[in-house]
């Protein structure tokens, strides 16, 4: 309030709309994409760099993972900035949008596993794809695996995929397509109409995402459990989301676009939304599911760590703690570099640096098939000393630069087509003038 | 339009003559929070220290038209933070050892607790403790440091004694500006204030 009627905005096209010489960046994406995404498939299937089939498909997984949490972080802010009818994140929520509006396609990037089942080879990355295998490799893990047959079959998997697919692109397409037609009539009936689906679009949005999880990540490792692992996926979604909206805003306003729309002001906001849920909530969640599996000490739950404790994957879960938590808590908890929008960028990319290590911690490790036959951690970490992460291998960074590289893309093309800011929201007014105590 | 009364809320009657009433300042009534802004980059820009805004709510940005400067709290509650952290560590450190008595009021002595075979010295069981407490420390030092800093609690200010004051807390905005401030003229200060256009400028009573 106060002063803010001095705010005068340019809703002029040169401000709002995308300029011509960023489409050039879009086939540079297409491009990295392919290559990407090509060049990873190459060194997978032969084997290059003593690339196996088993990292190959967990190097994908985690690309995957990757590209999708960009996407449905933007869904999440999205659904939220209705859901609590906010008023000073609409001049940052076309960005989201079309963040957002990518999970129409993104199910594209899933047809590969569809292959691998097709192949009857899921097994390299599902074990419980395979139960005959299971079973002869390890019949104390089949009966545990088995009971959960239920939930845990292909035709349930597959269903289940088609359904968080299918919601994911309705709900994207709904709120873009609604928020675009606002843009040309004005009305207020349609920022109505989102605010009252953005209740049960939040409940889908929690339930996808959650199963997902399970399905996607937990059911890798599947005699393990945890009822936080939902949360902890959605925890990263929130994390990948946010620093990917802070980026593309930058890069739009670097763009000579946005000016006098997003101020420090909505950076800041942002800077927040990065760091409650990057930093805090992360740290929150994963000391959380840590400390009761610790504590509880049931050996069905702990192998799940201790596979993350030993060897190469010791330096991996340090890095995690103080990359994705100590460090950038210390370094953007203060005011000030929430209100630079480079210094912010920084911290973004930063977080998307963690974000994927913390994917590759979640897919890639595997749980010792004797830990049972072991006494003590000492034992375990002996034995288990030279277990490689192979984070290094080229093959990783290939996979989720293409990844990445086709959701920018993808961005790209949706903000090329559409103004850059929801430019007849009735709460654009307040956006505008939006300050921080 | 701007009228000046000397003691406005005075209703005693048929006292003894007193000594001249010392005063504590004058207040200036404006309309509107832009008045207002305007108004206190004036003031700001003219060196006054001992003054002040008084809103019926949030104005947003008034803090730099004031030319606030960063309030040092954050400092005190990082390091009030940590010592809670610290705190919690120490004494869950203490409460689980043996053969080690100290004195704290009175004589305590370390008694170890076997809990599902962890060690006695178990950081991610304290880990809880030590968030609360860091958190506990931080909110109470926060909040009694602001206090503190801005001289609360306070039950009698002398501003209370303006009738028109009170509309602070309803439509008007006010700037106050003390005697003790080393730039107060009670006459040039006066002038000062009306020349920024309010609807009222009164004196009041320290």
């Amino acid at each position: 309030m106060g002063h803010g009627a001095s705010h005068a905005a340019d809703l002029g096209p040169q401000n709002i709309q995308l300029p011509s010489f960023v489409l050039g960046f879009r086939n540079v994406a297409i491009g990295l994409g392919v290559v990407g995404l090509g060049a990873g498939a190459a060194i997978g299937f032969t084997g290059a760099m003593g690339t196996t089939a088993h990292h190959f498909w967990r190097a994908y997984m985690v690309a995957f993972l990757l590209g999708l949490s960009v996407c449905l972080g933007g869904l999440f802010f999205v659904a939220i900035q209705h859901l609590t009818r906010a008023g000073w994140s609409v001049a940052v929520r076309r960005p989201a949008e079309a963040l957002a509006s990518n999970l129409r396609w993104y199910w594209l990037l899933f047809v590969p596993f569809a292959v691998l089942w097709g192949m009857g080879k899921a097994n390299v990355l599902w074990i419980w794809a395979d139960m005959e295998t299971l079973r002869a490799n390890n019949e104390a893990e089949w009966h545990i695996v088995h009971a959960k047959e239920a939930f845990l079959n292909p035709t349930f998997f597959w269903i289940r995929a088609v359904v968080y697919f299918a919601a994911w692109a309705l709900l994207a397409h709904f709120f873009l397509t609604n928020s675009t037609r606002q843009d040309e009539s004005g009305d207020r009936a349609i920022t109505e109409r989102m605010q009252k689906w953005s209740g049960p679009a939040i409940i889908v949005f929690g339930l996808t995402t959650t199963f997902a999880a399970f399905d996607w990540i937990m059911s890798l490792s599947p005699a393990w459990f945890s009822t936080m692992f939902g949360v902890y996926f959605f925890c990263g979604c929130a994390t990948a989301g946010f620093a990917s909206m802070i980026l593309v805003t930058v890069r739009l306003q670097k763009a000579g676009t946005l000016k006098g729309i997003v101020t420090s002001e909505h950076y800041q906001d942002l800077g927040k939304m990065l760091f409650a849920f990057g930093m805090v909530f992360w740290a929150y969640i994963a000391f959380s599911q840590y400390m009761l599996i610790w504590y509880a000490n049931v050996p069905e739950e702990t192998g799940w760590y201790l596979a993350r404790q030993v060897g190469g994957w010791i330096p991996v879960s340090v890095a995690l703690l103080f990359g994705h938590f100590v460090i950038p808590f210390v370094a953007v908890i203060s005011k000030w570099p929430k209100r630079m929008p480079l210094v912010l960028a920084a911290a973004a990319v930063w977080m998307l640096c963690a974000h994927y290590i913390d994917l590759y911690w979640l897919v890639v490790p595997e749980i010792p098939h004797d830990l049972s036959s072991m006494a003590t951690y000492a034992q375990v970490s002996e034995k288990y000393a030279d277990t490689p992460t192979h984070l290094g291998n080229p093959v990783n960074f290939l996979l989720a630069i293409g990844a990445l590289a086709l959701v920018a893309a993808g961005t790209i093309t949706t903000l090329s087509r559409v103004a850059l800011v929801p430019k007849k929201d009735p709460r654009l007014a307040d956006s505008l003038a939006f300050e921080n105590m | 339009m701007a009228t000046i009364t000397t003691n406005p809320s005075d209703t005693k009657t048929g006292d003894a003559p007193q000594s001249p009433a010392k005063l504590y300042g004058f207040i200036a009534e404006f309309e509107t929070p832009g008045d207002l802004m305007a108004a206190a980059e004036k003031v700001r820009d003219a060196g006054y220290k001992w003054w002040d805004c008084h809103t019926p709510f949030p104005v947003h940005g008034l803090d730099g038209a004031m030319g606030i400067q960063r309030t040092w709290l954050p400092i005190f509650v990082f390091f009030a933070g940590m010592t809670g952290t610290i705190a919690a560590f120490l004494l869950q450190g203490f409460t689980n050892s043996w053969n080690l008595t100290i004195w704290a009021g009175v004589w305590v002595t370390g008694y170890p607790y076997l809990i599902s075979g962890k060690p006695a010295m178990s950081l991610p069981a304290f880990i809880p403790v030590m968030f609360e407490l860091t958190i506990l420390f931080s909110a109470l030092s926060c909040v009694g440091l602001m206090f503190l800093f801005n001289g609360l609690p306070q039950l009698y200010h002398p501003l209370f004694k303006s009738n028109r004051f009170r509309r602070a807390s309803n439509d008007r905005f006010f700037i106050s500006i003390e005697s003790r401030d080393p730039n107060f003229l009670p006459r040039k200060t006066e002038q000062f204030l009306r020349s920024l256009g309010p609807v009222s400028v009164e004196a009041v009573e320290a």
